[in-house]
C-alpha cells in the first residue's frame, strides 16, 4: 500500500496522456492534459512519502536527532506547489488558445487545425 | 641538320616529280575506271589539259580573303605533307624536310590543308560547300580512330615515331614489311586509307551527283587550278606515307611508283566494286570493322 | 562587478514596474524594457570579459543557505557568453518588435521581459527544479507571444507548441522527481557526485531529464510542433526561439551532459546527427520561407546537439567548435527570420523583392554563407575543426553524415539565394523598410562577420591567413559607386601589385599557375574597360575569386588551401550568377562545388589522422586510408575541372556568364582544379587499390571527358556553350596527361593548361564580342561576319587552329608530346580515345568559325560593327604570345620541362635549339613554322601572279540550282550542322549523365517530400511522436 499514491499518480498520468492523444475535442484534450498534470503532482508528492512519518516541523514530537528518520521530506511538497501554479498557468493559457481557435474556425475539432504541416 | 639553299632545290625537285606522277596517275586511273565501265575514257594527259585550261581563264571572281587563300592553304598542306616525309629511303636529297618532325607531325599536318580549304570554301557562301565540309569532317573523325590505333601499334612495334627509322626497320626483304610483321595494324590502317583517299564508297564528301563536287563547288579558274595541283600532290603524298608505314618504303623512284600505284589500286578496286556510303553509315562502319581490327592489333602488340 | 542576480532583478523588476504604471506612455515603457535588457546584457558582457581575462566564476546563493539546500546560480564563461547572446537577441529582437509590442500594449512587453529573464535563469541555474520552472515560464512566454499575432496560423502553432512543451515538461518533472528521490538533491553538481546512474532506476530518472531537454531541442522526428511554430509565429518571435531560446536549451543540455554516462552521449550524438540530416533533407522540398528557416534552425541545433554529445572526442577544440557554429547559427538565423519579417512574403521565389534594396540582398547573402560555413564566418573554422577532430577520433560515419547534412542544407539555401538574386520580380509589391526592423539585421550581419574575424585571430591554424586581399575587396565595396574604368584600373593595379610582391616567392607549378591566375586575371580584366556605367558589385566579387585563387597558390597548410578554395568558390558563384539566365546554372555550380569542397574537407581530415601538422605535405605521408584520401581529394578537385560525370554545371554556367566573366570562369577558374590535382599527385604519388592503379581510372575519366566534351561541343547551336563544352573536353586532356605520372604526360598537361588558358580567353572574348554586337548566341543566326568583324575573325581563327592542334601553331606541341607520352606509358585504349577526341575537336572548331564568320551574312547584321577595342586588345596580346610559343616552342616547354625534371627525371625531352627529341621521335616547331610559312608564301605568290585581277563579287553571286538565292537564312548551312554525325554517334552524347543527376535530384526531392509527410499538422500526432521518441530511445539505451 506504500506505493498506492505513486501508482495512482502514474495511472492518472497515463489516463491524461490517453486523453491528450485520443480526444478529438480541444477542451477534452485540455482536460486530459490537466489530468496528466494532476497525476504528475501526485507522483511528486508520493516520492516524499515515509511510512509513519510526520510533518517536517521540529518541535516536541520530533527531536532534532531523530528528524532524519521521522519526518517526511518537505522539498517535494514545496516543489509540488510551484508545479501546481505552473500547471494552472499552462492550463489557463491553453484555454485561452482554445477560445482563440474557436473564434477562428467556430469549431473545437482538433483535426480542423492542421493548416500548418509538412 | 643545317638548312641550306640546296634543300629548297631538292624540295622543288621532289614536288615536281611527285606532281607529274600524281597527274599521270590521276589520268591513268580515270582511264582504267572508264575502261572497266566499258567507256573509252579520257586521254591519260587530260589532267594537264585541265590545269592549263583553268589557268588560262581570264575572268576570276573572289568571295573574300579566305576564299582566295583557301587553295593556298590546300596546296601548302599537300606540299608540306610531302616534304615532311622522307620520300626515297636512304636518299638525302629526297628526305627533304623530314628533320623537322616525325610521324605525328605528318599525321596532323594532313589536316592543315583540309581545314584551310574548308574555311575558304565556306566563305564562298555556297551551301553545298558547307554540306561537303560537314560530311568530310564527320568522316575524318571516324577513320582517324582506327588509323591512330594502327599507327600507335606500328610505333610501338618499332619503338619509334621517326618515319625514316620505321622504313629502315622494314628493309631486308618483303617479309619484314609491316604488312607481314603486323598484319592487323596494316589491315586497320588500309581500311582507314580508303577513307583518307575519299574514293567510293567514301566519296560522299564530293558527291558529284547530289552536291556537285562538295567543298570546291565555288572554285574556278586559277583557284581551281591550284586545287588541281593539290589533287595530284596530296594523294601521292598520302600514298607515300602509307607505303612508308606499311610496305617497306621505297629506295628508288621506280620502286616508289610501283608500290604507290598498287596501293592506290586498292582504293580504286574497292571504289569500283562498292557503292557509296551515307555519312552515318561510313562513320558506323569505320567505328566497327576497322576499329575492331585496330584493337586486336593493339592487344597483340601489348601482350 | 555587478552580481549576475541583477540580470534577473533588473528584468523582472522592470516588468513589474511597467506593469504597475499601466498608464505610462507606451514609448517610455518600451524604452524601459529595452534598457533593462540592455543592462542585463551589459552585466553578462562584463562577466564574459572578466572571466576571459582570468576572473573567477561567480556563484550566487539565494535564500540564505548554501546549495544544495537552496537554489544557486552560476556565472561561468559559458553562462556569461550564452546570457550575453540571449540578451543581445532580446535587445535586438525587442528593437525589431518595437512596433508590434507597442501595438499590443504593456502586457506584451511584460511577457517579453519575463521570457528573456527566464532564458537567463535557465542558463545560469544549477538547480534542476528551478530549471523546470523557468523552462515552463519560457514556454508560457513563447506561447503568450505567439498568440499576439492574431492570425489563425499563429494560434494553431502556439497551441501545438503549448501541448507539446506541456507533455515534455511533464516527462521532465517525473525525471526530476525521481532524480531527487534517488540523489536526495536538486543541485546538478551534487547529483553528479551522487552517481545515481550506477543503478538502473537512477539512470532512468536521469534519462527522463535528459530526454526532455533533448525534446525541447526539437529532435527529428519528434519536432513537428517546433517547425509549425516557426512557420506560424511572427518572424520576430521565430528569431527569438531560434536564436535565444535554442541557445539556452543547448546550454542546458551541455550543463546536464555531465550527469550521463558516455554511452548516452553517443545517443545524443546520434539524435543530433539524425536531426541535422533529417531536417535538412525535409527542407529541400520547402517553399515557405519561415518553415524553411525552421527546418534549417532545427538542423543546426541538431548539429550542435551532436557536438555536445561528441564533447569527449573534441578535446580542447570543443569550445571553439561549439561556439563558432552556435554564433554563426545565432546571428544568421536571427537575421534571416528578421529579414523574413521585412519581406513579408512566404514564397521563397518572392524573395526576389530583396533586389529592390541591394543592401538587403548583401545581408541575405552574408547570412546564407555564414550558415553554410564559408570563410570568413565563424562556422567555417568550427566545421573545419569538427571534421578534423572527427577524423582523428575515427568517427567516419558521423563525419560523412555531417557533410551530407551540410550539403542538403546548401541545396535549399543556395536555391533560395539564387531566387532572391535572379527570380522574376516584376509583379512583386514594393518593399518598405522601417529603421527598427533593419538595424537588428545589420547588426547581426556585422556580428557574424566580426566574430568570424575575431575567431580567425584567436585560432592558431587561422593565424597565418592573409586578410590583405579581403581588405582590398572591402575597399572595392567602398568605392563601388565609381565608374567602371576607375574600378577596373584599381583592380588591375591591385592584382598587378600583388603579383609583384609575391612573384619572388613563386617557383615551379606555383609560378605557372600563379601567372595563369594573376597575369591571366589582369588580362581578362582589361576587357572590362568596354563596359560603361558603374557595374555595381562586380569588382569585389571578381577580386574575391582572385583572392581565393592566389590563396591556393600561397597556401602552405591544408587549412589555408581550403580557406582559399572556399573564397574562390564564393567569388566565382557570384560572378556566374550575374549572367542573365544563370540562376539554375549558378546553383548547380554551387552544389557541385560544395560537394567537392566537402569531399576535399573529408580528404584533408582523413589525411590529418595521426599527424600533428596541417602542412600540405602531410599528404605525402598519409598514415591510413591513403587511397581513399586520394580519391576523395581527386573527386573534389575534379568537380572544378568538370570531369565527366561532374561536368553538368559547366556549360550553362560558362555560357550564360557575362562577356568578360566567361574567360575568367573558363580559362582561369578551371585551372584551380588542375592545380589541386597537381598538388595532390605530387604529394601522394601513385595510389593503388589492391593492384589496381587509380591513375589508370583517371586516364579513362580524362579520355572519356575529352571525347564527350568535344562531341557535345560539336552538337551545340549556342556559340558560348560550344566553347564551354570545348573546355570540358580540353580539361579531359589535361587530366589524362596528369594521370600518366611521367615527365611527358605532365609536360603535356601543364603546357596544355597554359595553352588552354590562352586560347579559351581568346575565344570567349572574341565570341563575347560578337554576342555583344549581334545580340544572340545562336550560331545559325549569325554568318558571314568575317566581313564585318575581321579582327575578331583572325583571333578566332588562330584560336581554333590552336585547339585543333594542327601544326604549325602551338597546340600541336601538346599533341606531339601526348603521342610520345602514350608510347612510353602504353595505355593505348584511353589514349586512342584522346586522339579521337582531338579529331572530333575539328568538328566544333570548323562549325564555330563557319557558322559565325563564313557563309551568308544576315540582313540584320549588315550594319554590325567590329567588336569593341577593349575586347580586342587582350585577344591580340594573347595572339602575340601564341605566335611566340608557336615559333619558339622551347620558350614554353623548356622551362616546364626543367621544372618537371626533379620530379620525373626520366623521359625528359632533349632540346637542341628548337628541336625537341624524345625517346621516340623529334619535332622542331620553329623549322616547321618556317617551312610552312615558306611554302605558303610561294604558293600564294603563284596564285596572286596568276589571279591578281580577281574580281570581288556580291554575297549571292553563287551558282545554286540554276537560280540565285536571295535569302541568307535559307542559304546559310548552319543549323544542326553535323546532322549525319549525330545520326551515327548521337547516342554517345545522349544526356545520360544529366539524366542521372536529374533523377538523383528528383529522388532526393521525392524522399524529402515523403519524409516530411510525418508532420501532418495534428497536435495529437505530434504528442504521439514525442512519446514514441522517448520509448524508442529508452529501448535503445536500456
Amino acid at each position: 500500500m506504500e506505493y498506492i499514491s505513486m501508482i495512482t499518480g502514474f495511472l492518472l498520468v497515463l489516463l491524461g496522456l490517453w486523453g491528450v492523444l485520443t480526444q478529438k475535442n480541444i477542451i477534452k484534450i485540455i482536460i486530459g492534459f490537466s489530468i496528466f498534470d494532476t497525476g504528475l503532482h501526485i507522483v511528486l508528492v508520493s516520492i516524499a512519502y515515509l511510512r509513519g512519518g510526520t510533518a517536517p516541523v521540529i518541535d516536541k514530537a520530533v527531536k532534532v536527532t531523530e528528524a532524519i528518520e521521522k519526518v517526511v521530506d518537505p522539498v517535494p511538497h514545496a516543489l509540488v506547489l510551484t508545479a501546481i501554479v505552473i500547471g494552472l498557468g499552462v492550463t489557463a493559457l491553453m484555454l485561452v488558445y482554445a477560445l482563440k481557435l474557436y473564434q477562428n474556425k467556430k469549431t473545437l475539432e482538433v483535426q480542423s487545425f492542421n493548416d500548418l504541416k509538412w | 641538320m643545317d638548312f641550306g639553299f640546296k634543300h629548297i632545290l631538292y624540295a622543288l625537285l621532289t614536288v615536281f616529280i611527285v606532281l607529274n606522277y600524281g597527274l599521270i596517275l590521276q589520268g591513268i586511273v580515270r582511264k582504267i575506271g572508264a575502261r572497266v565501265g566499258r567507256r573509252y575514257g579520257i586521254r591519260w594527259y587530260q589532267p594537264y589539259i585541265d590545269i592549263i585550261k583553268n589557268y588560262a581563264k581570264r575572268s576570276t571572281i573572289t568571295h573574300g580573303v579566305m576564299f582566295y587563300i583557301a587553295p593556298v592553304f590546300r596546296l601548302t598542306g599537300g606540299i608540306g605533307l610531302l616534304l615532311f616525309m622522307p620520300v626515297i629511303f636512304g636518299s638525302e636529297i629526297f628526305s627533304n624536310f623530314s628533320f623537322a618532325g616525325d610521324l605525328v607531325l605528318v599525321l596532323y599536318f594532313q589536316f592543315f590543308g583540309v581545314l584551310g580549304m574548308a574555311l575558304g570554301a565556306a566563305e564562298g557562301g555556297h551551301p553545298y560547300s558547307a554540306i561537303g565540309v560537314s560530311r568530310g569532317l564527320s568522316q575524318v573523325t571516324a577513320f582517324e580512330l582506327p588509323l591512330t590505333l594502327g599507327v600507335l601499334a606500328i610505333a610501338m612495334q618499332y619503338q619509334t615515331l621517326n618515319i625514316t627509322e620505321i622504313v629502315a626497320a622494314q628493309q631486308g626483304g618483303f617479309l619484314s614489311w609491316t604488312l607481314f610483321t603486323n598484319p592487323f595494324a596494316t589491315i586497320a590502317i588500309m581500311f582507314s586509307f580508303l577513307g583518307a583517299m575519299g574514293r567510293s564508297p567514301f566519296d560522299v564528301v564530293l558527291a558529284p551527283q547530289e552536291i556537285p563536287i562538295g567543298p570546291p563547288t565555288e572554285f574556278h579558274s586559277g583557284l581551281l587550278g591550284v586545287l588541281q595541283l593539290n589533287r595530284a600532290i596530296f594523294p601521292a603524298a598520302k600514298l607515300i606515307l602509307f607505303m612508308n608505314l606499311l610496305f617497306g618504303g621505297a629506295t628508288s623512284w621506280p620502286e616508289l611508283v610501283v608500290k604507290t600505284f598498287l596501293i592506290y589500286m586498292w582504293s580504286v578496286f574497292v571504289g569500283t566494286v562498292f557503292p557509296r556510303f551515307r555519312v552515318d553509315q561510313s562513320v558506323r562502319w569505320f567505328l566497327v570493322v576497322p576499329l575492331t581490327i585496330a584493337i586486336i592489333a593493339i592487344i597483340l602488340i601489348r601482350f | 562587478m555587478i552580481s549576475p542576480i541583477h540580470i534577473i532583478t533588473l528584468t523582472l523588476g522592470t516588468a513589474f514596474f511597467i506593469g504597475l504604471l499601466k498608464k505610462l506612455n507606451l514609448n517610455i515603457s518600451a524604452l524601459l524594457m529595452l534598457v533593462a535588457i540592455a543592462a542585463a546584457g551589459t552585466i553578462s558582457a562584463s562577466w564574459f570579459t572578466a572571466i576571459l581575462s582570468g576572473a573567477a566564476n561567480a556563484e550566487v546563493f539565494t535564500a540564505g543557505f548554501n546549495p544544495p539546500y537552496s537554489i544557486n546560480l552560476l556565472m561561468g564563461k559559458g553562462e556569461a557568453l550564452i546570457t550575453l547572446l540571449i540578451n543581445l537577441a532580446g535587445f535586438l529582437g525587442g528593437v525589431y518588435l518595437l512596433k508590434s509590442l507597442k501595438e499590443r500594449g504593456i502586457y506584451t512587453m511584460i511577457i517579453y521581459l519575463v521570457f528573456i529573464m527566464s532564458l537567463n535563469v535557465i542558463v545560469m541555474t544549477r538547480d534542476i527544479f528551478n530549471l523546470f520552472v523557468f523552462m515552463e515560464v519560457a514556454s508560457i512566454g513563447i506561447a503568450g507571444l505567439v498568440i499576439l499575432d492574431k492570425s489563425s496560423k499563429a494560434t494553431q502553432a502556439g497551441f501545438k507548441y503549448l501541448i507539446a512543451t506541456g507533455v515534455i515538461a511533464g516527462i521532465l518533472l517525473i525525471g526530476i522527481a525521481f532524480t531527487y528521490y534517488f540523489a536526495g538533491t536538486l543541485n546538478i553538481d551534487v547529483i553528479q557526485q551522487a552517481s545515481i546512474i550506477n543503478f538502473k532506476a537512477g539512470s532512468i530518472a536521469v534519462f527522463l531529464v535528459i530526454i526532455s531537454i533533448i525534446l525541447e531541442l526539437k529532435p527529428f522526428p519528434a519536432n513537428g510542433w517546433g517547425i509549425d511554430v516557426y512557420e506560424g509565429a511572427n518572424p520576430g518571435i521565430g528569431a527569438m526561439i531560434s536564436a535565444a531560446s535554442a541557445s539556452a536549451m543547448l546550454f542546458v543540455l551541455y550543463k546536464l551532459a555531465v550527469l550521463v554516462p558516455e554511452s548516452f552521449l553517443q545517443i545524443i550524438t546520434a539524435i543530433g546527427i539524425l536531426t541535422f540530416v533529417g531536417s535538412n533533407l525535409m527542407g529541400i522540398k520547402q517553399s515557405n520561407a519561415n518553415r524553411l528557416l525552421g527546418y534549417s534552425s532545427i538542423g543546426q541545433i541538431g548539429l550542435l546537439t551532436a557536438i555536445v554529445g561528441l564533447k569527449p572526442f573534441l578535446g580542447a577544440q570543443f569550445e571553439l567548435i561549439a561556439v563558432s557554429i552556435l554564433i554563426s547559427h545565432f546571428f544568421a538565423k536571427a537575421g534571416l527570420f528578421w529579414l523574413s519579417g521585412i519581406v513579408k512574403k512566404q514564397n521563397l521565389k518572392d524573395w526576389a523583392m530583396l533586389r529592390q534594396k541591394p543592401y538587403l540582398l548583401v545581408l541575405f547573402g552574408i547570412f546564407i554563407f555564414a550558415l553554410i560555413g564559408f570563410p570568413p564566418f565563424p562556422s567555417f573554422l568550427g566545421k573545419w575543426e569538427l571534421i578534423m577532430k572527427l577524423a582523428h577520433s575515427h568517427h567516419f560515419y558521423i563525419l560523412a553524415f555531417i557533410l551530407i547534412g551540410s550539403f542538403l542544407e546548401g541545396i535549399y539555401l543556395f536555391r533560395w539565394l539564387g531566387f532572391s538574386i535572379k527570380m522574376e520580380d516584376a509583379n512583386l509589391p514594393p518593399l518598405t523598410v522601417h529603421w527598427n526592423k533593419i538595424i537588428p539585421v545589420v547588426l547581426s550581419a556585422l556580428g557574424v562577420l566580426g566574430s568570424g574575424i575575431y575567431f580567425g585571430t584567436i585560432t592558431e591554424i587561422a593565424a597565418s591567413l592573409k586578410y590583405i586581399p579581403l581588405l582590398f575587396i572591402a575597399l572595392l565595396y567602398v568605392i563601388d559607386f565609381l565608374p567602371v574604368y576607375v574600378k577596373n584600373t584599381v583592380s588591375i593595379a591591385g592584382i598587378g601589385y600583388y603579383l609583384y610582391t609575391i612573384y619572388p616567392d613563386l617557383e615551379g607549378f606555383k609560378l605557372i599557375f600563379g601567372l595563369i591566375f594573376l597575369a591571366g586575371g589582369m588580362l581578362t580584366l582589361v576587357a572590362g574597360y568596354f563596359k560603361t556605367g558603374t557595374r555595381k558589385g562586380f569588382y569585389p566579387l571578381v577580386m574575391l575569386m582572385f583572392a581565393g585563387l592566389v590563396g591556393l597558390i600561397e597556401a602552405h597548410t591544408t587549412f589555408e588551401f581550403f580557406f582559399a578554395w572556399e573564397l574562390m568558390t564564393a567569388g566565382s558563384y557570384f560572378l556566374i550568377i550575374r549572367g542573365k539566365k544563370s540562376m539554375t546554372h549558378a546553383l548547380s555550380y554551387m552544389l557541385f562545388s560544395l560537394a567537392g569542397a566537402y569531399l576535399i574537407l573529408a580528404g584533408f581530415g582523413l589525411a590529418h589522422i595521426g599527424q600533428s601538422s596541417y602542412a600540405l605535405d602531410i599528404l605525402a605521408s598519409v598514415q591510413s586510408f591513403a587511397p581513399l584520401v586520394f580519391i576523395l581529394l581527386a573527386i573534389g578537385f575534379m568537380t572544378k575541372t568538370a570531369s565527366v560525370g561532374l561536368h553538368i554545371w559547366l556549360p550553362g554556367a560558362h555560357a550564360e556568364a557575362e562577356t568578360d566573366v566567361s574567360p575568367m570562369v573558363s580559362a582561369i577558374l578551371l585551372k584551380a582544379g588542375v592545380f589541386g590535382l597537381i598538388l595532390l599527385m605530387l604529394n601522394m604519388g601513385s595510389q593503388f587499390i589492391g593492384s589496381f592503379n587509380i591513375y589508370y581510372a583517371l586516364a579513362w575519366i580524362g579520355a572519356i571527358t575529352a571525347v564527350m566534351g568535344n562531341m557535345m561541343a560539336a552538337f551545340q547551336e549556342d556559340a558560348k556553350r560550344l566553347l564551354a563544352y570545348s573546355s570540358v573536353g580540353f580539361l579531359g586532356y589535361i587530366l589524362f596527361g596528369l594521370s600518366f605520372m611521367s615527365h611527358l604526360g605532365w609536360l603535356a598537361a601543364v603546357s596544355l593548361s597554359v595553352v588552354h588558358f590562352m586560347f579559351k580567353t581568346l575565344l570567349f572574348l572574341a565570341i563575347g564580342g560578337i554576342v555583344y554586337r549581334v545580340k544572340t548566341k545562336e550560331m545559325y543566326k549569325m554568318g558571314g561576319l568575317i566581313k564585318k568583324m575581321p579582327f575578331t575573325f583572325i583571333s578566332v581563327l588562330m584560336g581554333i587552329i590552336v585547339i585543333a592542334g594542327v601544326p604549325p601553331l602551338t597546340g600541336f606541341g601538346g599533341k606531339w608530346i601526348l603521342y610520345n607520352a602514350v608510347l612510353e606509358k602504353g595505355w593505348f585504349f584511353p589514349s586512342a580515345l584522346v586522339f579521337f577526341a582531338g579529331i572530333v575537336a575539328f568538328l566544333y572548331c570548323f562549325r564555330l568559325i563557319h557558322t559565325v564568320f563564313l557563309g551568308q551574312l544576315k540582313d540584320e547584321h549588315r550594319e554590325v560593327k567590329e567588336a569593341p577595342f577593349w575586347l580586342l586588345l587582350p585577344q591580340y596580346m594573347i595572339l602575340m604570345v601564341i605566335m611566340l610559343f608557336s615559333a619558339l616552342p622551347n620558350s614554353l616547354l623548356k622551362p616546364i620541362g626543367a621544372m618537371l625534371a626533379p620530379i620525373f627525371p626520366e623521359g625528359a625531352l632533349e632540346w637542341q635549339g628548337q628541336l625537341a627529341k624524345s625517346g621516340f621521335g623529334y619535332w622542331n616547331g620553329q623549322v616547321i613554322m618556317y617551312i610552312v610559312g615558306g611554302i605558303f608564301v610561294v604558293v600564294f605568290a603563284w596564285l596572286w601572279y596568276m589571279n591578281r585581277n580577281a574580281q570581288k563579287v556580291k554575297q549571292f553571286n553563287i551558282g545554286y540550282s540554276a537560280e540565285r538565292p536571295s535569302l541568307p537564312e535559307t542559304t546559310h548551312f548552319a543549323y544542326n550542322f553535323f546532322a549525319p554525325y549525330k545520326k551515327a554517334l548521337g547516342f554517345l552524347v545522349s544526356p545520360l549523365i544529366t539524366n542521372f543527376w536529374d533523377s538523383a535530384s528528383e529522388g532526393v526531392h521525392a524522399i524529402s517530400d515523403k519524409v516530411r509527410r510525418i508532420y501532418n499538422g495534428n497536435v495529437q500526432t505530434y504528442a504521439f511522436h514525442i512519446l514514441a521518441f522517448i520509448v524508442v530511445v529508452y529501448l535503445i539505451i536500456f
